[in-house]
């Protein structure tokens, strides 16, 4: 099949042209290129694989859909069949984007904790606006993400396989990705997607596969047929609580076996749930993106700065905290109690987001003139309105300070309110 | 080291063997783009390697003439390897080499890993008739559970290969090629070696045919675009070579 020269122009079904301007990279369905298109550049992929008419036709629908969030790096427009294949334009990826598989081989890595948290809260938001639309992504897998990693920003790609559920368009993901239903032979749903979900989710954290312990390491030829089976039919989560053949192996499982203790409980108890051999098996029970997100949002509540270190730690309300780096004992003082959102630890320099609200409403500073007050000051665009224990209400302006103090409560917007405990 | 830094993930490996035949039949230009080809493809199986989370390729080269030889010890890394210029002399003892390959297809000498391995890409080049018990040999390989899993190519090379025992090796037809011409041989064995290793050194994929067939697909369509190259399931009609 044709490569596309630089200079040729290319037709699109909307009748207009767009220029081929120089080849950007290639993989194995096809080469990516430069192309402009009415003064702006976009990514124009284009196939060097044959694809089915069902393929170019459901491309075209996704085309007329449009993207389902932000997050989606979308085919915006087609083109015609032409030198004997196809192509469709979408965005050019923007500049600081890595692919999850660079975090994987730790070419690229997270800045800091909240960037990691807010990856997996942007992947768990994009796949439910596509499964809202009533889509599914067919093919979740390390190639599938550019990320940010100071911002946590998450651009997903290569949405040609994105269909209707319950059809395929013949293009099925990798094995290590999949769900074992998918594995046995069954089409792609949600369900699917929300089990290749939680392996990416648990890679982003731990750095490691869930499934791939001493007994998968161990395996001398992973012919396609044992990938079947330990992917698949006999697929075991390595911290499985109740069947331990399959742990992760020390000196070459380093990056979970490292992090699994320090990262919050509840993370290990979500993982330990999703990966269970009930929800393993029983599709319509896993875990869907609101539930994943709201554990997530648990886990942001908890990471705090550590006072001694400076660096990212996690204080619970049901624990005793110790600094995940220096080992020093982090004081909780006071915490804030949402309506919707849990229990927020509230320590010095600590951000407090709240939800889907991606601002921070509020950040924690302890007062110049006297270390042990502790004050919240107000980071959002409006005022809040604080009530006292006693009943008297008051305003923070946007900027201005509220000292901390047991019992008071602050409503920071018409839904989203909260009290110091 | 702090929270976030992290170590790679661990990876299978992959190994790519090129058996080649350097029997005399092969001397001037044929080893010569058996020479080229293989240098250049290098730094592109090195490429596909740094970018794979789920594998490492390795590569291993075994060459038979009179008698058989590895040129390393164990497999290399792309980065590794090392191209030294092979030269041709000597009778075609492929049965020989079946063994010897056979006895480093194990997990004891170069398949030992601490990770695992996917299935090895095992890629024959020959042109001609093997001169010892090449069926003896290839009895003794078919014995071994990493050739039977392994994804085999073979590249023919001009008329006097004998296609019939060749396709003994790789299992069917679909998987041999003849080449006819210099700029063919060279680029087959590019991509070859390229699209083996792909395909090998990923998870499966699902419901799709397998690694195996992936390979043959693709190696169709590059036959297709390649003048004088022919699948020898579709021989060239009129064998017309162009060797010296
Ligand atoms: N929108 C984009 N902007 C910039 N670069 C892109 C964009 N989309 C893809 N690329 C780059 O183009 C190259 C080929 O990507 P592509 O996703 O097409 O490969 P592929 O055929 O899907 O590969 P794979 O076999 O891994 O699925 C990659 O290097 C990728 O980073
Ligand atoms: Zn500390």
């Amino acid at each position: 099949m044709a490569e596309l020269e630089p200079g040729l122009k290319i037709d699109l079904t909307n009748g207009e042209k767009l220029k081929i301007l120089k080849e950007i990279g290639r993989g194995g369905q096809g080469i990516v290129y430069l192309s402009e298109y009415q003064g702006h550049n976009y990514a124009l992929k284009w196939y060097t694989q044959k694809y089915s008419d069902d393929f170019y036709n459901n491309l075209k629908e996704n085309i007329q859909h449009g993207a389902p969030s932000k997050a989606f790096l979308w085919p915006l427009m087609l083109t015609t069949k032409q030198n004997g294949s196809f192509g469709y334009a979408m965005e050019l990826r923007k500049k600081d984007f890595f692919e999850f598989g660079d975090y994987l081989l730790a070419k690229v890595k997270f800045q800091s904790i909240s960037a990691m948290i807010e990856a997996a809260l942007q992947i768990c938001d994009g796949f439910y606006h596509l499964h809202l639309r009533g889509f599914s992504y067919q093919d979740i897998n390390d190639g599938n993400f550019f990320i940010n990693p100071h911002t946590g920003d998450v651009l997903i790609c290569d949405n040609d396989n994105v269909t209707a559920q319950g059809q395929n368009t013949g293009i099925l993901g990798k094995a290590r990705y999949m769900a074992s239903e998918i594995i046995a032979g069954q089409k792609p749903d949600k369900y699917s997607d929300y089990f290749s979900l939680a392996v990416i989710l648990f890679m982003l954290f731990y750095g490691n596969h869930p499934f791939e312990g001493k007994k998968v390491v161990s395996c001398p030829c992973m012919t396609e047929e044992n990938e079947r089976k330990h992917f698949g039919s006999e697929a075991i989560f390595i911290l499985d609580k109740n069947d331990r053949t399959n742990l992760p192996v020390r000196g070459v499982h380093h990056n979970v076996i490292r992090r699994w203790p320090l990262f919050t409980k509840v993370l290990q108890d979500a993982f330990i749930e999703a990966f269970s051999q009930d929800l393993i098996k029983n599709p319509t029970q896993r875990m869907m993106e609101s539930k994943w997100e709201k554990i997530i949002r648990q886990v942001r509540n908890q990471l705090v700065v550590c006072s001694s270190c400076e660096n990212e730690t996690f204080a619970g309300s049901d624990f005793v905290s110790t600094c995940i780096n220096c080992g020093r004992p982090v004081e909780v003082k006071y915490r804030l109690h949402t309506n919707d959102h849990g229990i927020l630890a509230l320590t010095p320099k600590k951000i407090v987001l709240l939800g889907k609200i991606k601002e921070p409403v509020a950040v924690v500073r302890v007062s110049k003139k006297n270390a042990e007050i502790l004050a919240m000051q107000n980071l959002a665009q409006a005022k809040w309105i604080v009530e006292t224990p006693d009943g008297k209400l008051k305003d923070i302006n946007p900027t201005e300070f509220l000292p901390l103090e047991k019992g008071l409560k602050i409503y920071f917007t018409q839904h989203e309110k909260g009290e110091i405990i | 080291m702090g929270i976030l830094d992290s170590a790679p993930v661990p990876r299978r490996t992959m190994v790519l063997f090129f058996i080649v035949d350097t029997s005399g039949s092969m001397t001037g230009s044929k080893i010569g783009a058996v020479n080229q080809a293989i240098r250049e493809v290098l730094p592109m199986l090195d490429e596909i390697s740094a970018n794979n989370a789920d594998a490492e390729i390795k590569i291993a080269l075994l060459e038979f003439s009179s008698g058989c030889r590895w040129i390393y010890d164990e497999p290399k890394t792309a980065s590794e390897f090392r191209w030294q210029d092979r030269e041709a002399s000597g009778l075609t003892d492929l049965g020989e080499a079946c063994i010897e390959l056979g006895r480093k297809l194990s997990r004891d000498t170069f398949m030992k890993t601490d990770t695992g391995a996917f299935a090895p890409v095992l890629i024959l080049l020959t042109d001609g008739e093997p001169t010892d018990d090449f069926p003896g040999g290839l009895k003794k390989l078919k014995e071994n559970r990493w050739y039977k899993a392994a994804i085999k190519i073979a590249i023919a090379i001009g008329n006097d290969a004998n296609e019939e025992l060749i396709k003994e090796f790789t299992g069917n037809m679909e998987a041999v090629v003849e080449v006819h011409n210099i700029e063919a041989l060279k680029k087959l064995i590019r991509t070859v070696s390229v699209t083996a290793s792909q395909i090998g050194s990923q998870s499966s994929t699902v419901g799709n045919k397998d690694k195996q067939g992936q390979v043959v697909e693709q190696l169709k369509k590059d036959v297709e675009e390649t003048e004088g190259a022919y699948s020898a399931a579709k021989p060239a009609p009129d064998p017309n070579d162009d060797w010296d």
